[in-house]
């Protein structure tokens, strides 16, 4: 154990340890940003108006409690600007003098306590001379808890910055994964919201770690990625519901899909092992086509046909029914999601790990320094689509019907997205892309139909409360991938090996162009 | 002519260096789709000595070292290591029987360190200590590399790949060290310093089978030598007799 999470914490890419830092500070400053904003938006159609310094202060400018607010309000300034005021001097090959650390890490700290300050004054003692006439509930806990959360960040990132730069992957994990526990704590108040963070975040995460395993480990392109997801959904749905009359556990399904969905991943892995490229894309590709339809078409009587399986048995732990409480999906996927990072980061790292790199690299020389390559991709393969079963088996459980809809061409693109957006072969990019994408599609999106309408209405420009976000998703989809491309090719956080390729154009031929056979 | 004469008579050299035959080629017969690549080849390469394999482009050198390390399959005849067959085996089992080929065109991992690419030439072994020798063997052999020891491979000059190519085959502390061209490409200062290695590595007891187009410079190194002309053993002999051999100086030498 203590191997392993030495392994964990072992610092190895050097080359990203910038990349963290830039984006624990982004974040940080992301988060204060939209706790300051989301109380303006939440406000007028949601339960509970905010706490948000600027309310307060334009709606009843008085009491001492008004102080703290202005003091806040600077604090949350710092934490704004510090990033741009950086990046913009970074640009011009000028750093930013080293006292200003000192500064910002105190502005972070005074605001973070200042935050619980205010929001328990206003909570609990909500008395006039404090604040003037405010309404009763003002409080939205999610915005304290971004405010919260984004002060914190800014204070350890700025605090420890030289921590951050030594150990980027132990930053990275202490930075995040607070946040992705609390989650669902923070927007309690909007239970939609909890049920898109089960739902999407959890599942796009475990597909796209399962995902890179394939693609950006061993180099092997998968285009069909969403046929394990289907298969692992299905085996959930037919052994957990009264379609066959059979009824067995999740915690049991989960390795059974992730088993059978191994299985067909040595199955699809066998008989490409000699493509490569485009012509395994197009392979694996056929094979994504292929699951869904063989599910619409009731293959033997166990699919269900196009309406799909429904009324999937929802686990019960104890007194905890987790239909009920959906959080609860939420945390076991995430406490999964850790197993497999912990795991893949261990593999990564071990002998399987450098002969898919190698694979990736070239294959002649993989063979002739004694690597099996048979085995090494049949390996990744099932690896990769034994993650994915798993994750299909919790979707089935949590959405309670699975249809052939569910897992179309869409979702094998929206994972390899992630990936790349994330930066393909590094496992902490991975799970940023799957934080960032699900954020953007599932989160952003529709509330920015919500928001913009609020801005149209205050400012009294019908023009933008009518434009209908949720019809451009895809657009805006490619827009973002299309940006990274251009400047960021190699993802968020890039792995080594894809930035030293982007930079110097290194490209290894492929063996069929070596062996006179392309 | 002695009876242990007339058995080798077969592939028309005699054994210069004394020592066991290490690898064996028994009229090997390749073929790339209809295009017959070699045919009938059989040498030998004794324990303890380099062997040359020169030749023209096309002449099947490359075929003849990827067949020796199963990464082409011989359609015919036999490839034994210490006697044992080991042309029906995959690619890495016949590497980890110690059979260690730094491929044509160094085909090192671009991406990853120099150290990275010494310890995959040691995927298979299991023996750190011995590992770690191999290191400070290959670093005493090409001291640069322990100056780039963290530098992408791909970032290297031509010279130092090379180095490192051989030095990862020689990583897996091999029975028979393989090696394609190693020449190719190279500034003239930098072939001598490659050339002096294989010698090295020869003094020291390693067995090397090597490819040339600078016909010269190898049968100079090697103890014995094979002509291959257009899948076919045309000559063969000690090195020297080669290099006084009116058709090679005609046809490789450029006399």
């Amino acid at each position: 154990m203590n191997r392993l999470l030495r392994a964990f914490f072992r610092p190895t890419q050097k080359i990203t340890a910038t990349g963290v830092y830039t984006i624990l500070v982004i974040a940080a400053a992301a988060m204060v940003l939209l706790g300051w904003f989301l109380p303006w938006f939440v406000g007028p159609f949601s339960e509970g108006v905010g706490f948000s310094p600027q309310d307060a202060i334009s709606t009843a400018p008085t009491g001492i409690g008004t102080i703290l607010l202005y003091v806040t309000g600077v604090c949350m300034l710092i934490v704004l600007l510090s990033p741009f005021v950086e990046f913009t001097l970074r640009a011009r090959h000028r750093a930013l003098d080293v006292r200003w650390d000192m500064v910002r890490a105190a502005a972070s700290v005074v605001g973070l306590v200042l935050t619980v300050v205010v929001w328990i004054l206003v909570r609990w003692i909500n008395e006039e001379p404090l604040f003037g006439a405010l309404p009763n509930g003002i409080t939205t806990d999610s915005a304290v808890w971004l405010e919260m959360y984004g002060f914190g960040l800014a204070a350890i990132t700025y605090g420890l910055k030289r921590l951050v730069l030594e150990r980027p992957n132990v930053m990275f994990v202490v930075g995040v994964l607070p946040f992705g526990v609390l989650l669902p704590l923070m927007f309690h108040q909007a239970p939609a919201f909890v049920l898109w963070a089960t739902q999407s975040l959890a599942i796009y995460m475990l597909l796209g770690l399962g995902l890179n395993v394939v693609v950006g480990f061993a180099g092997l392109l998968d285009l069909g990625y969403a046929a394990f997801f289907a298969i692992g959904g299905y085996a959930c749905a037919s052994l957990a519901s009264p379609i066959h009359g059979v009824h067995i556990s999740l915690w049991m399904l989960i390795f059974i899909g992730a088993a059978i969905a191994a299985t067909f991943g040595a199955i699809l892995g066998a008989p490409t092992l000699r493509l490569r490229g485009d012509y395994l894309a197009i392979v694996t590709l056929g094979f994504g086509e292929i699951i869904p339809d063989l599910a619409t078409n009731n293959v033997f009587g166990l699919t269900g046909g196009p309406n799909g399986i429904s009324g999937i048995d929802k686990p019960v732990v104890g007194s905890v029914n987790f239909g009920f409480n959906p959080q609860w999906f939420y945390w076991s996927l995430l406490f999964f999601s850790v197993v497999v990072v912990i795991m893949l980061l261990n593999m990564q790292r071990a002998r399987i790990g450098r002969a898919w790199v190698a694979l990736r690299e070239d294959e002649v020389a993989a063979a002739a320094t004694g690597i099996n390559t048979t085995t090494t991709k049949l390996l990744a393969f099932a690896i990769g689509a034994s993650v994915s079963g798993l994750a299909g088996a919790f979707y089935g459980a949590i959405v309670s019907i699975v249809s052939p809809d569910d897992f179309q061409f869409a979702v094998s693109i929206a994972v390899l997205s992630i990936i790349v957006l994330g930066g393909i072969g590094n496992i902490s990019g991975v799970i940023l892309g799957a934080f960032v994408l699900t954020f953007v599609i599932f989160w952003a999106l529709p509330n920015l139909q919500e928001w913009s309408a609020t801005l149209g209405h205050t400012f009294n420009v019908p023009a933008i409360s009518g434009i209908d976000f949720t019809r451009y998703t895809f657009i805006l989809y490619g827009a973002a991938l299309i940006i990274m491309m251009l400047f960021r090719p190699a993802g968020l956080l890039p792995s080594r090996a894809r930035k030293v390729e982007l930079e110097s154009g290194i490209e290894s031929e492929s063996l069929a162009a070596v062996q006179g056979r392309a | 002519m002695t009876p242990v004469e007339a058995h080798t008579e077969g592939n028309g050299a005699a054994p210069a260096a004394a020592g066991a035959p290490m690898l064996e080629l028994r009229s090997i017969d390749v073929n790339y789709g209809r295009v017959r690549a070699l045919r009938g080849v059989s040498l030998t390469v004794n324990e303890g000595e380099i062997v040359a394999l020169i030749g023209s482009n096309g002449a099947g050198k490359t075929t003849t070292l990827r067949t020796i390390s199963g990464l082409n399959r011989p359609s015919r005849g036999e490839v034994r290591l210490r006697g044992v067959p080991i042309h029906q085996l995959g690619a890495e089992r016949i590497a980890r029987m110690g059979v260690a080929h730094a491929p044509e065109g160094r085909r090192l991992f671009p991406r990853m360190t120099v150290r990275e690419n010494l310890e995959m030439g040691a995927y298979a072994r299991t023996d750190r200590a011995g590992v770690r020798e191999s290191f400070e063997r290959v670093f005493t052999l090409f001291p640069r590399l322990k100056e780039r020891t963290s530098q992408l491979a791909g970032s290297l000059s031509g010279g130092e790949q090379q180095m490192v190519a051989i030095g990862r085959a020689y990583m897996s502390n091999p029975q028979i060290l393989l090696l394609d061209e190693p020449s190719l490409g190279l500034a003239p200062i930098l072939v001598d310093t490659i050339f002096e290695v294989i010698r090295e590595i020869n003094a020291r007891g390693g067995t090397i089978l090597l490819i040339e187009q600078n016909a010269l410079l190898a049968l100079k190194t090697a103890s014995r030598g094979y002509v291959l002309e257009t899948g076919n053993i045309a000559l063969s002999g000690p090195a020297q007799d080669l290099l006084t051999s009116p058709d090679v100086q005609r046809a490789y030498l450029g006399m």
